[in-house]
């Protein structure tokens, strides 16, 4: 019987080349788009699961409450929480704390930039990271052990075993030899620490003072409970040894600063650390990712293969004209109608198991670029893991039962009597056909136009007018200078042609508060600039004055605010005013307002902004415009600068631009990966109305013989043909359109500077899918329309 | 076998009732070989269908093999007719995608044989047909008469007690007509019941009885 069945549905597929292509085409890109989002959804969850003492590994994490009910979600603690939280709490059994640094490395002539961690010296009995070579208990006992990751031993040293080797490195003043002490294998790409560099957290220890200060937030503690710990009667004892220890430090904080913060603490489980959103995977801790995006993506994907069912569905139940025939035969020579609906059902499942292996090659073509899309190394090994495999197989029976049930109850109810004597036409309205038709329209056009407001919005935002000039911009970071080193780099640096102009900012970003109007506390950026500043990034002072050599007092006690600023304060007449850095007890007076301008992304409002000239805040990197054309020259006049002047510096540029639109990274994934579903909406959505429209023709050929003998047109026939399905078309538009709309208000809310939703990006789609559908139907249209009515007619 | 009583069926067409078979009362004992004749039109096909079981008399009583029809179930009424005839239909109605072996097998499949025994009834039938040489061929590669002996090999294949046949010989030509009819013959004599539809006189002489019908009327 089974053999029978999978002889009929062989010889049928082969025999309906045509439609089985449609059909097994569109399911695989639908398959082959669940498996991608399996591999990511798999390696998604599986972060951080290979560590053995994974179930009792907790992150230690606090939440900080400000008087107004404001609570400030913090990863990362100081240097203190961890071994004493470890010393007086029974329940915890270790604690291992992990900051995150930069070294200057010594290659040859050259100085790189490389990151590491430090860490505890129980790091390799807490995780599992296994060593390569060395021991693990004793890899970071002595400070100036360096543990390496297999790759970097082999890009240091040529080769793996790089036990007892030295390497020049600076994370202060100056360079110090590190000995190799161990290496340790490279951590899974599904791990949220990456152990590329380790050193033992003595080191940083014996560099700092007050190791024992508890009001700072800079890096990971992460602890192990004892089995079968309370978790609650933990927290509670970590925030008892919390308002205990640091109860002096709290009180001076808040006599000093006016600090008067709540800050309770808790335990993040390891495993749910790299989803997290309210405590992300951060300072050291690295892929944190946001769950939203699996969901989008999920979704994304259901709508692909739930529209290559639809096509399945809609084409056999067209189809079953053809088959009305031999369903006829069979049920007059016995077959009952359980049987046809599993012959039927065994026909899907034959047609998905082609789809099915079809998906598997497009699956292994597709992941390098998936990878990309997804900012993954997911490997096509993965796919041979159990579960994954279970996953598919009923993935693979979900889709075939999806796609055949329907099918298989309608035409397995046919009546013989009707099909065999010619009587039978299936004239139903098909309302189910019709409305799956505009539902995937619906959803075609829902996507295009979630794929044009994106566009938009992203175009938007990278053309935005800034209110400064960022073009033709390089950042050079430097180390710490003061004016006087500043001024020799910049005669060093403006000596060549190809640079025009030069600036110069302390390093990172910083935030502070100080005093306004009397004791109103106010946040805002501070930036230390030098004096040119403003006219380097033609960013206008709109008021008052800018900072001036001819004021030696500007470096001491002047300030530039901008326009939020004065706002934010609530000044009438800014210039004068005083901005009191009660915590340094220093008073300044503000010289100038500048326009505001966007230093941060389009995400966020402008925010007060503070600018000074205050030598202690050292500048770190300059900005040199180059002239048109000579960003060549630019990079390697700057190059040789900074070798020459600081043999010691790893040489590190980038360009405004570029950092610019960093900031849409996110955006421009999100472009690629919508853009992407709606190309495969479409396509799969007009190839199975091509199938339909070819059936309709077929159908109809009768019809449009007589109309032909009777003296219509190729137009009037076209008409006749594509205006039935343009209307389903236009009506699925319709449908779509609002709901995409408000989708995407919604999505704009997100963005403070956005583009408005002008009725033409609505139109456009809905004629772009109106355009396509009639591409594709009008071909079918033509061919019908053109051919000899006399072959039609002779045949019925 | 088949006892008709009072048989009607019609059809309602824009308020007026269409009568297909009026006052149809049919008495056929098991071995017969019937004809059944009338023009175009006139309920023999719809005669056939009601005895086959695959359409349904709107008044009027029907026993098969003394069982009343009307009174089973839809489920019980397939599997009787099932179990006791065979169809032969004019256009022969072969699976287009099944070889000849394979079309005259699918009736034993859907009666749960095992496949040996399957195989040895099979070639029995083949045998029995000459049709050894062509079992792996498919239909469009047949002529309309070796067609035709497929379909009446895959009707008896399950040995039915009755075959119905409509208008066997109405899309061949008369050579290979004769042959069907001689055939229907020697299965007859075998003691297959036999009821058949025909147009042609010739065709209807090699039944045992013949029964004209007129506008859904047996005329006697």
């Amino acid at each position: 019987m089974l053999k029978n069945y999978i002889i009929t549905a062989l010889r049928n597929l082969w025999r309906n080349k045509f439609f089985s292509f449609i059909n097994i085409f569109g399911l695989s890109i639908g398959i082959s788009c669940c498996m991608l989002i399996f591999l990511y959804a798999k390696d998604e969850v599986s972060f951080d699961r290979f560590h053995e003492k994974k179930d009792q590994i907790y992150r230690v994490v606090a939440e900080i409450r400000s008087p107004d009910g404001k609570v400030n979600k913090e990863s990362s603690t100081g240097m203190a929480q961890g071994p004493r939280f470890d010393a007086n709490i029974p329940e915890i059994e270790d604690a291992v704390r992990m900051e995150l640094t930069d070294f200057h490395i010594k290659q040859g002539s050259e100085v790189i930039e490389q990151s590491a961690l430090f860490v505890d010296d129980r790091f390799f009995s807490f995780f599992s990271f296994p060593l390569l070579y060395g021991d693990p208990k004793t890899a970071l006992q002595d400070p100036h052990s360096v543990v390496l990751s297999e790759d970097l031993a082999r890009r240091y040293f040529g080769k793996a075993d790089a036990i007892g080797k030295t390497l020049q490195m600076k994370a202060g003043e100056d360079f110090e030899p590190f000995v190799v002490s161990a290496v340790v294998k490279n951590p899974p790409a599904n791990s949220s620490i990456k152990t590329d560099m380790l050193v033992s957290m003595k080191f940083q220890e014996a560099r700092q003072e007050g190791n024992l200060f508890w009001m700072n937030f800079y890096l990971n503690t992460f602890v192990t409970l004892k089995k079968g710990a309370d978790l609650q009667k933990t927290e509670a004892a970590m925030n008892r040894v919390y308002n205990q220890e640091a109860a002096a430090q709290i009180s001076d904080m808040a006599k000093n600063y006016g600090f008067n913060e709540k800050v309770s603490y808790h335990l993040q489980p390891l495993l749910n650390m790299h989803l997290d959103t309210d405590y992300p995977a951060e300072n050291g801790v690295v892929s944190g990712s946001n769950p939203l995006y699996s969901y989008i993506l999920m979704a994304i994907t259901g709508v692909i293969l739930l529209i290559a069912c639809i096509n399945f569905i809609n084409l056999t139940v067209a189809r079953s004209l053809k088959r009305a025939k031999e369903i006829g035969i069979r049920k007059v020579i016995g077959g009952q109608r359980k049987s046809l609906v599993l012959q039927f059902m065994g026909e899907s499942m034959v047609l998905g198991l082609f789809a099915f292996m079809l998906a598997i090659a497009l699956t292994f073509a597709l992941l390098p670029l998936f990878n990309s899309l997804s900012e993954k190394a997911l490997s096509f090994s993965y796919l041979l893991d159990g579960k994954l495999v279970l996953a598919y197989i009923g993935l693979f029976l979900l889709t075939s039962f999806l796609a055949g049930f329907y099918p298989a109850l309608v035409l397995s109810a046919f009546k013989p009597v009707e099909t065999l004597y010619g009587k039978f036409r299936f004239t139903g309205k098909n309302y189910l056909s019709k409305g799956l038709i505009v539902f995937q329209f619906s959803l075609t056009t829902f996507l295009i136009v979630a794929t044009v407001i994106v566009y938009s919005q992203f175009n938007y935002l990278l053309g935005f007018d800034l209110g400064y000039d960022h073009g033709r911009v390089m950042r050079v970071k430097t180390p710490k200078m003061n004016a006087s080193g500043y001024e020799v780099l910049k005669n060093e640096l403006m000596a060549n042609p190809s640079i025009q102009a030069l600036t110069a900012q302390n390093g990172g970003q910083w935030r502070t508060i100080a005093h306004v109007n009397g004791d109103v506390e106010q946040q805002f950026d501070i930036r230390g600039v030098s004096d040119n500043y403003f006219s380097f990034f033609g960013i206008p002072v709109i008021m008052g004055r800018n900072f001036s050599p001819a004021f030696p007092s500007d470096s001491i006690s002047s300030v530039v605010v901008n326009e939020s600023f004065v706002k934010a304060a609530g000044w009438k007449n800014p210039i004068g005013e005083t901005v009191d850095f009660f915590y340094e007890h220093r008073k300044c007076t503000v010289i100038g307002v500048i326009r505001d301008y966007h230093y941060s992304s389009l995400l966020e409002n402008v925010s007060p902004q503070l600018f000074s000239m205050n030598p202690q805040l050292r500048y770190k990197q300059v900005y040199l415009k180059f002239r048109e054309g000579s960003r060549p020259q630019a990079i390697e006049h700057a190059r040789a600068v900074l070798r020459k002047l600081y043999p010691a510096q790893p040489y590190q540029y980038d360009f405004l631009d570029d950092l610019i639109a960093e900031n849409y990274s996110s955006e421009a994934r999100w472009k690629q990966i919508i853009s992407f579903a709606a190309v495969l909406t479409i396509f799969i959505s007009c190839i199975g109305l091509f199938g339909l429209a070819s059936l309709s023709a077929e159908k109809r050929a009768k019809e449009i013989g007589i109309r032909k003998v009777l003296g219509a047109s190729v137009s009037v026939i076209m008409r006749n043909i594509t205006l039935d399905f343009l209307l389903l078309v236009l009506v699925a538009a319709c449908m779509a359109l609002p709901l995409a709309w408000m989708a995407g208000n919604a999505w704009l809310q997100n963005y403070p500077y956005r583009i408005s939703l002008h009725p033409f990006i609505f139109a456009g789609a809905a004629l772009a899918v109106v355009f396509f559908a009639l591409l594709t139907v009008s071909y079918q249209a033509i061919k019908a329309a053109r051919s000899n009515p006399v072959r039609n007619l002779r045949t019925d | 076998m088949i006892a008709l009583n009072h048989i009607y069926k019609y059809v309602n067409q824009g308020g007026t009732r269409v009568f297909l078979l009026r006052d149809i009362s049919l008495n056929i004992a098991q071995g017969e070989f019937i004809s059944i004749m009338g023009p175009s039109g006139s309920g023999k096909t719809t005669l056939l269908n009601v005895m086959g079981m695959l359409d349904e008399a709107d008044e009027g009583e029907y026993l098969f093999l003394d069982q009343p029809v009307k009174a089973l179930k839809e489920k019980q009424r397939s599997a009787l007719y099932k179990q006791h005839i065979g169809f032969v239909f004019q256009a022969y109605h072969l699976i287009d995608e099944l070889t000849v072996y394979e079309n005259i097998e699918t009736p034993l499949l859907y009666k749960d044989y095992k496949s040996s025994e399957r195989s040895a009834m099979v070639c029995e039938m083949l045998d029995k047909f000459n049709m050894v040489a062509k079992k792996d061929l498919f239909p469009h590669q047949l002529s309309g008469g070796q067609q035709q002996l497929v379909g009446i090999a895959r009707a008896i294949v399950s040995k039915p007690t009755l075959l119905l046949a409509d208008e066997p010989t109405g899309n061949l030509n008369s050579q290979q007509g004769q042959e069907i009819m001689e055939l229907f013959k020697k299965l007859n004599s075998e003691g297959l019941t036999i009821i058949q539809v025909t147009h042609s006189e010739k065709n209807a002489a090699y039944g045992s009885r013949i029964i004209n019908l007129s506008d859904g009327r047996i005329e006697n």
